[in-house]
């Protein structure tokens, strides 16, 4: 996957956001938090806004683009 | 496990359990003779069976979790759904271009039917095994 994030970075700087709370505030189930955390599923450009709001951050903060 | 997961693993098994025994019970008591009555039959219990079994299943598992029972499908479970579909309608086309094949072919019309049939459930076998293999996988 070419987008990597930082996720749980930020989690751990929030206070050690649960991943179902991270879900709940970006509307997605915990599972799909879990799979963007781990690379394995690049969310819609909304979600990613939305999970950049849920930390309070601009959205490059979350999201990197990999290049090859 | 999410709600969809355990959704598809509740059609996975039902599908596979009651239409695997109705295919069996239909191959071994298959007589071109007095087959037909005889399948009907086996046919509305199986359907009757499933109903029932998924029903019953479905409720379990939405009582265990209400919460997410009730939640809409996110972004990334709609993706997976639309991928197991394209899985299925290729089975089911398989299916179909098989049936027709057997019609042209001059095959007895009540066999073809069951061909028809045996492709839905093969459709739906593979839209749950993709749906749970998606899900496993964390895609």
């Amino acid at each position: 996957m070419p987008i990597e994030n930082e996720i749980r970075r930020l989690r751990f700087e929030n206070g050690e956001m649960t991943q179902a709370a991270l879900a709940e505030k970006v509307g997605v189930t915990r599972q799909t938090i879990i799979a963007i955390e781990q690379n394995k599923y690049a969310p819609s450009l909304e979600a990613a806004f939305k999970i950049a709001d849920a930390f309070s951050v601009p959205l490059e903060s979350v999201f990197h683009w990999k290049k090859d | 496990m999410s709600f969809r997961e355990k959704s598809a693993w509740i059609a996975l098994l039902a599908y596979g359990g009651v239409f695997g025994a109705y295919f069996v019970a239909l191959w071994r008591s298959w007589d071109p003779a007095i087959g037909q009555p005889l399948s009907i039959g086996l046919l509305v219990a199986a359907m009757v069976g499933f109903v029932i079994i998924v029903t019953a299943l479905t409720i379990i598992a939405a009582l265990l979790n209400p919460t997410a029972a009730n939640a809409p499908a996110d972004e990334r479970e709609k993706l997976i759904d639309l991928k197991a579909e394209r899985a299925a309608s290729y089975t089911l086309s398989v299916g179909v271009l098989l049936s027709m094949t057997g019609l042209l072919m001059g095959f007895n019309g009540f066999l073809i039917a069951n061909v028809l049939l045996a492709s839905l459930v093969a459709a739906e076998l593979v839209k749950a095994g993709w749906q749970i293999a998606s899900f496993r996988m964390g895609a």
